[in-house]
């Protein structure tokens, strides 16, 4: 593959940052198909119009995912990516990686892809870019057998799901995010190689509201740790980030000249529900008031702490902005044990039932938060079997309607309206 | 009452054969049997794609299920799909 002209392209690699079209000549120096990436694009730039055709049949044998089929549109014109494949590859826990495993990962992409690597994917997995149809199995083969690594979601399949570094490393995290999402990745291996549903469905796994992961942006079902009682506070400690004693943010804002650190300023005034205040030298909570927002806990690490009684909310329907626009999820359950003890039971129900009812009323192509948009969130908390309470109104102290359904009403809606008017003339 | 397993894999392989259009979404096969759950059309679907007797057409993002014969191979063609 020889090399093109790309004046439109150079002129990426002129500005401050990083530049994709740089990387991608250095690895066209070991792999001159590479070369037919940048002439395509380049194509592309001048033709206002994508040189890729969508889609395709490729896959591993017994797979329904996990392989995105890309052709080039002008083959002859670009050899070099007349096939070029995306690889999803499930990434490890946490994105935990030896140097040996990374080695091995591209060892393997260069024996067998174009070398290039998207590390990661928004939803979390290892993208591996550009396969020939007929690499596609052997490199699966040494994948599996060599590397132990599986594919990932794609397609109407359950996405990789994704996770935190949970209680690896941090001493915020509610629960095991790693033990719950490698439980439900196993758990749901079907739901992962085989398409399930009507469109992508992803589940991620976040120890706090800190959320790592971005779970309440990026998934269906996001997982975020949370505690039911009240934010552990040293008083002691307390007094001394007051005198600064103690860095704030653990130190995050050392570098620049913030000034002495104000507990007004930096945090009773910032506290989203205005829980906070000072009394006798000594920080109060109102507890009841708390939305659980972490912004206290990282400003004041060693003096304030989640409460003892963990687990998490479970938010449902966040979605990027392919039809409808993003949307952030909907918090559907405040507070819910979330335990390898009982092998994750309630998380899996609650999952499941969404699936039951999503792939029999959702369209297709619609992801489940905009199923319950058309729905109705009154509709969803039916259907999953749950009360309405105040959390799911997102301005529960000013939305002033409350809807009933007749059975909840006692004697229902049925009236005599002559009985009525006897007593409330018209 | 729900039809057999045999009976609806014949009824999603006619509505595959016979479709204006050879990709189906999963949902097009509920209509094959609906007294049968969703999920259980969707581990027949995929049987029939492990039986060869249909195959997966994935876009990245959808995958639609149809049948070998009347799926165009990408590989080799010219022109934007």
């Amino acid at each position: 593959m020889a090399k093109h002209d790309t004046p439109l392209l150079d002129e990426l690699e002129s500005g401050p940052w990083p530049s994709f079209v740089s990387d991608i000549k250095r690895q066209a120096e070991k792999n001159p198909d590479c070369w037919d990436i940048l002439g395509q694009l380049e194509l592309s730039y001048r033709d206002k119009i994508t040189h890729w055709k969508h889609g395709g049949i490729v896959g591993v044998f017994g797979y329904g995912g996990g392989i995105v089929g890309r052709y080039s549109d002008v083959p002859k014109q670009f050899p070099g990516v007349e096939h070029f494949h995306t690889v999803r590859v499930n990434q490890p826990s946490s994105k935990y990686y030896s140097t040996e495993n990374l080695r091995g990962l591209c060892g393997l992409w260069e024996k067998h892809g174009s070398g290039m690597t998207n590390m990661h994917g928004s939803t979390g997995d290892i993208i591996l870019l550009g396969c020939r149809t007929e690499a596609l199995e052997p490199f699966f083969w040494d994948l599996t057998h060599e590397l132990g690594q599986d594919l990932g979601g794609s397609g109407s399949n359950l996405r990789t799901p994704a996770n935190c570094l949970g209680k690896s490393r941090c001493e915020w995290a509610c629960y095991d995010t790693e033990e719950a999402c490698y439980h439900l990745t196993m758990h749901y291996q079907d739901e992962i190689h085989r398409p399930a549903f009507p469109y992508k469905f992803k589940f991620k796994f976040s120890g706090c509201a800190n959320d790592c992961v971005a779970a309440i942006a990026r998934s269906d079902v996001a997982v975020i740790g949370t505690w039911r009682d009240d934010i552990r506070i040293d008083q002691a400690a307390v007094k001394e980030y007051v005198a600064g004693n103690i860095p704030s943010n653990g130190g995050a804002h050392a570098d620049g000249n913030w000034g002495a650190f104000d507990i007004q300023k930096e945090v009773i005034a910032l506290c989203p529900t205005e829980c906070m205040w000072m009394e006798g030298g000594e920080l109060k909570i109102d507890n009841s008031e708390c939305t659980r927002c972490m912004h206290c806990i990282n400003v004041m690490p060693r003096a304030l702490r989640p409460g003892a009684q963990q687990g998490a909310s479970v938010c449902v329907g966040a979605k990027a902005p392919i039809l409808d626009g993003a949307q952030f999820a909907t918090l559907i359950v405040p507070f819910m044990e979330v335990s390898a003890d009982n092998e994750f039971e309630s998380l899996i129900e609650f999952i499941e039932n969404i699936w039951d009812w999503w792939m029999e009323v959702g369209k297709n192509r619609e992801r489940v938060g905009e199923t319950m948009q058309r729905v109705g969130l009154p509709t969803f908390i039916k259907v999953m079997g749950l009360d309405p309470i105040p959390q799911h109104i997102k301005e529960p102290r000013s939305n002033p309607y409350v809807f009933w359904n007749e059975e909840e009403v006692p004697g229902g809606f049925e009236r005599d309206v002559d009985e009525f008017r006897a007593r409330h003339a018209a | 009452m729900a039809l057999s397993e045999d009976e609806i894999k014949a009824a999603m392989i006619e509505k595959a054969t016979k479709a204006p259009k050879p990709q189906l979404y999963i949902k097009d096969f509920y209509a094959c049997d609906p007294d049968t759950k969703p999920r259980v059309i969707k581990n027949i679907a995929n049987a029939l794609v492990k039986e060869g007797k249909l195959m997966f057409w994935s876009s990245g993002s959808t995958t639609m299920y149809a049948r070998p014969d009347r799926i165009k191979n990408e590989e080799g063609a010219e022109g934007i799909n």
